[in-house]
């Protein structure tokens, strides 16, 4: 075979000598033999990365994002189930090291044009503990993002005649009759064994946010344009680090650690258009827990099932970006159990965990709906906004998605973090008693006045 | 089996039966035994109270309408019970409001083909959303376009009454229709142990303490579940006049009367295609006598939102004869459906 190769180089009338042959052709510019690369059935490392960068090609290469998502969660392998709400003691460092996620406490600084000032009675912004968002006079000079010295009170002044003042009195008055009508003047049978959330503080979130929304959204035009999901599904399906598989007919070999996520959220508004980012894409604002325990230490635990990706709705719904979720913690960690267990420090992480497990699964499935993926990264940043509450005591939660690079090639490269900021929960009331509200707290209905506020700076 | 042979109870005579001897024997006569008592009250081992030493016991029975009764005669039986007159179509009143331009009813139809999408094409990780899923999730969209939700939705105010005064009075000479040999009761369960209780729902003093308007979604996925349309009209109105009845007992008091100011309570059923709209005035609370000034109803019926819903395409050798999408959408009926939910606000 290569002497019939050289004879067919060699043509008629050519000479078998070193140096060149003057008028002889250039080398041609394809080359000549195929390139030499690893075997693709082989039982080698370098067999195994062929086959996955043949697999990256192809959910490269997919014509559509349903075709792409088919591809990506095609190969069904045993997984973590990651449960946003958990009683597992400080869940919350274990989920910010799987998703890569920075916690920031308090809430984001926001932009000072999308902030229309809110008429309130004298009352100023504590920057205490959690410190409150900056809520400046509308002013288009001043730079976003000043930062305000804690501890230094600001009086809000009336806009100048720019934007007209969200009137906060009206809104408590819709909050407390949701409130009331779920919790006093409605005739209700007792709640069922365990099913106290069930009863009264799901409906009475429901009718707040579906209130405050409608009365909002001629405010707010993305609100006008949003969708409202009752009880919807959000998945997400990714892979963090490497194990060796423990036993079974695949003992020894390298794998990646599946995670899966499987969300309830109670509600969530999702729109047409994105949230703007907080930060730019390569902020790094603190850093991610590393912890060297495998995952089941938790506890968490592995089940085999399909793997799937979805954020509320079908890829084909104009919707496809998230603008917040609102999320019911259930019976079960209720703060009596955990002040009963001598667990009062576990009652914060709860609430955080569900943050920060819920948006990132949203947000990195919205995310996947556009096209990126592990080995696409995403090129702008996706932010969606989360309140998580027990009926009395409300927790809100920014989240910033700027890498789905997790798997173990992508992320040693990666500099990119997720970041979540996040509130302690705080009450909106202390009591019902007679048809009256007693301690209404307005710093929690403004706040997530401003969360339903959120939108894009063209609008 | 064959049924053994009645044995005659011989009263005459004393019986020689086979008590004393522990077994059967053949030719003697079956014992009694008497009933065997505990001895002690075992609450979970006790029959409990009879029907007739029951505290709540009344000679007189009392039908019992529910939401599960599913009327013979529909509409017209329904009539008979709440001595009702029908009227075809809506009223005047809202149909002003459908023809209104002013109120951009037009713009809203974009968004109103988007929520149908979204509840029958989109809401689900399945290839389609099932009609348990599908059906609350539209009614929250069209509802959600003006904020509200709940199943009965109440106002501040109530509704203006539809009807002239003329028309209540004409309706005197409306004679009720039955429907003879079936009595109009035949679908209501009849009980002897009943409370009469008459409640809104809702405690004195509520801000929103007028019943405005009715929702009935027949979500249950097997078709042999849900209702047909016209008993779906009647448990509307068996339920509106109910609402209706309570708001009136609680206004005027507990004596039956004709009221000077009706009280109007409107209805929406839907199984997520097909809309039955209702609006129902209730002119008297006397509901004795057969004659008299009866209760109104406008009733329009079967209105579709769309034609098909599709998830899937349908291919039939290789060409789509049937693309993914909502195809036949009719704005009218979601016109009719935002005119109800504004009737009295505008």
């Amino acid at each position: 075979m290569a002497s019939l190769r050289v004879r067919r180089l060699l043509g008629p009338g050519r000479r078998w000598f070193s140096e060149t042959v003057p008028g002889a052709p250039s080398p041609p510019a394809s080359p000549l033999y195929p390139p030499v690369v690893a075997s693709i059935t082989a039982k080698s490392k370098a067999a195994k990365s062929r086959r996955l960068q043949r697999f990256n090609q192809r959910v490269h290469a997919a014509a559509t994002v349903e075709e792409k998502l088919r591809l990506y969660g095609k190969l069904q392998r045993p997984k973590y189930t990651v449960y946003p709400q958990t009683f597992a003691l400080n869940a919350d460092r274990w989920y910010r090291s799987f998703t890569r996620t920075v916690l920031v406490p308090g809430m984001p600084p926001r932009a000072a044009a999308a902030k229309p000032p809110v008429v309130a009675a004298g009352a100023t912004p504590e920057a205490g503990g959690a410190p409150e968002p900056a809520v400046k006079a509308p002013a288009a000079e001043e730079a976003p993002g000043t930062a305000e010295t804690p501890g230094a009170a600001k009086t809000q002044e009336p806009a100048a005649g720019a934007a007209p003042q969200i009137d906060i009195g009206e809104l408590r008055s819709l909050a407390c009759d949701a409130l009331l009508q779920e919790s006093f003047y409605q005739n209700k049978k007792r709640p069922f064994l365990y099913r106290d959330q069930d009863h009264t503080p799901g409906p009475f979130l429901t009718q707040l946010v579906s209130t405050l929304a409608a009365s909002l959204s001629g405010r707010n035009p993305l609100l006008a344009a949003s969708s409202l999901d009752l009880n919807p599904e959000v998945n997400y399906y990714w892979h963090h680090g490497t194990e060796v598989v423990v036993h079974g007919h695949r003992k020894g070999r390298v794998d990646p650690v599946r995670f899966q996520i499987d969300d309830n959220p109670h509600l969530q508004i999702r729109v047409p258009k994105q949230l703007p980012e907080v930060v730019p894409l390569e902020s790094d604002l603190g850093d991610v827990p590393v912890i060297d325990h495998k995952p089941s230490k938790l506890p968490l635990f592995k089940k085999q099932y399909e793997n799937k990706v979805f954020i509320g709705s079908k890829v084909a719904d104009p919707c496809c970006y998230g603008h917040t979720q609102f999320h019911l913690l259930p019976d079960k960690l209720k703060r009596e159990r955990f002040i009963r267990e001598r667990l009062e420090d576990q009652i914060e992480v709860v609430y955080r965990s569900n943050g920060i497990a819920s948006l990132f699964a949203w947000t990195a499935a919205q995310a996947m709906y556009q096209g990126f993926w592990s080995e696409a990264d995403v090129t702008r940043p996706f932010v969606s906004q989360a309140v998580v509450t027990d009926g009395k005591y409300f927790a809100f939660f920014c989240y910033q998605l700027n890498t789905l690079a997790l798997t173990a090639e992508t992320i040693k490269n990666n500099t990119r973090k997720n970041i979540c900021w996040g509130t302690d929960s705080k009450p909106l009331y202390d009591v019902v008693e007679d048809g009256n509200v007693k301690g209404f707290n307005d710093e929690v209905l403004l706040q997530l006045v401003r969360f339903l506020l959120n939108r894009p700076k063209e609008l | 089996m064959v049924e053994p042979r009645p044995v005659r109870e011989q009263v005459e005579l004393d019986t020689v039966t086979f008590a004393e001897r522990l077994h059967y024997v053949p030719g003697l006569a079956r014992p009694r035994f008497p009933p065997w008592q505990r001895g002690w009250h075992d609450p979970w081992h006790s029959p409990g109270p009879r029907c007739e030493e029951m505290p709540l016991y009344k000679e007189r029975g009392c039908y019992i309408c529910h939401q599960g009764v599913r009327m013979l005669e529909g509409v017209r039986q329904a009539q008979w019970l709440t001595k009702t007159k029908l009227v075809e179509g809506l009223p005047p009143a809202v149909q002003g409001i459908v023809d209104n331009p002013a109120l951009g009813l037009q713009e809203l139809e974009e968004r109103a083909k988007h929520m149908v999408s979204h509840a029958r094409l989109w809401d689900t990780a399945e290839a389609a959303p099932k009609r348990e899923k599908y059906c609350p999730v539209l009614f929250e969209n069209l509802i959600h376009v003006r904020g509200l939700s709940g199943i009965l939705m109440n106002s501040v105010t109530p509704i203006p009454p539809v009807a002239s005064k003329e028309e209540i009075l004409a309706t005197k000479e409306h004679v009720l229709e039955t429907f003879y040999p079936i009595a109009p009761t035949i679908d209501l369960q009849e009980v002897n142990v009943y409370k009469e209780l008459n409640d809104t729902g809702f405690r004195d003093g509520y801000p929103y303490s007028h019943p405005h308007t009715l929702f009935f979604l027949e979500s249950a996925n097997v078709r042999t579940d849900r209702f047909r349309p016209e008993q779906l009209r009647a448990k509307m109105l068996m339920f509106a006049f109910g609402n209706a009845l309570a708001k009136a007992r609680v206004l005027h008091g507990n004596d039956p009367k004709v009221l000077e100011q009706p009280v109007v309570v409107q209805s929406i059923g839907t199984d997520g295609q097909l809309f039955q709209f209702m609006v129902f005035q209730l002119n008297t609370t006397d509901l004795v006598s057969n004659d008299g000034v009866k209760n109104l109803v406008w009733i329009d019926s079967d209105q579709n939102l769309y034609e098909r819903a599709q998830c899937v395409p349908e291919i039939k050798k290789g060409v789509v004869t049937k693309p993914v999408g909502i195809s036949g959408f009719q704005p009218d009926t979601f016109k009719k459906f935002l005119a109800l939910y504004l009737h009295g606000t505008v």
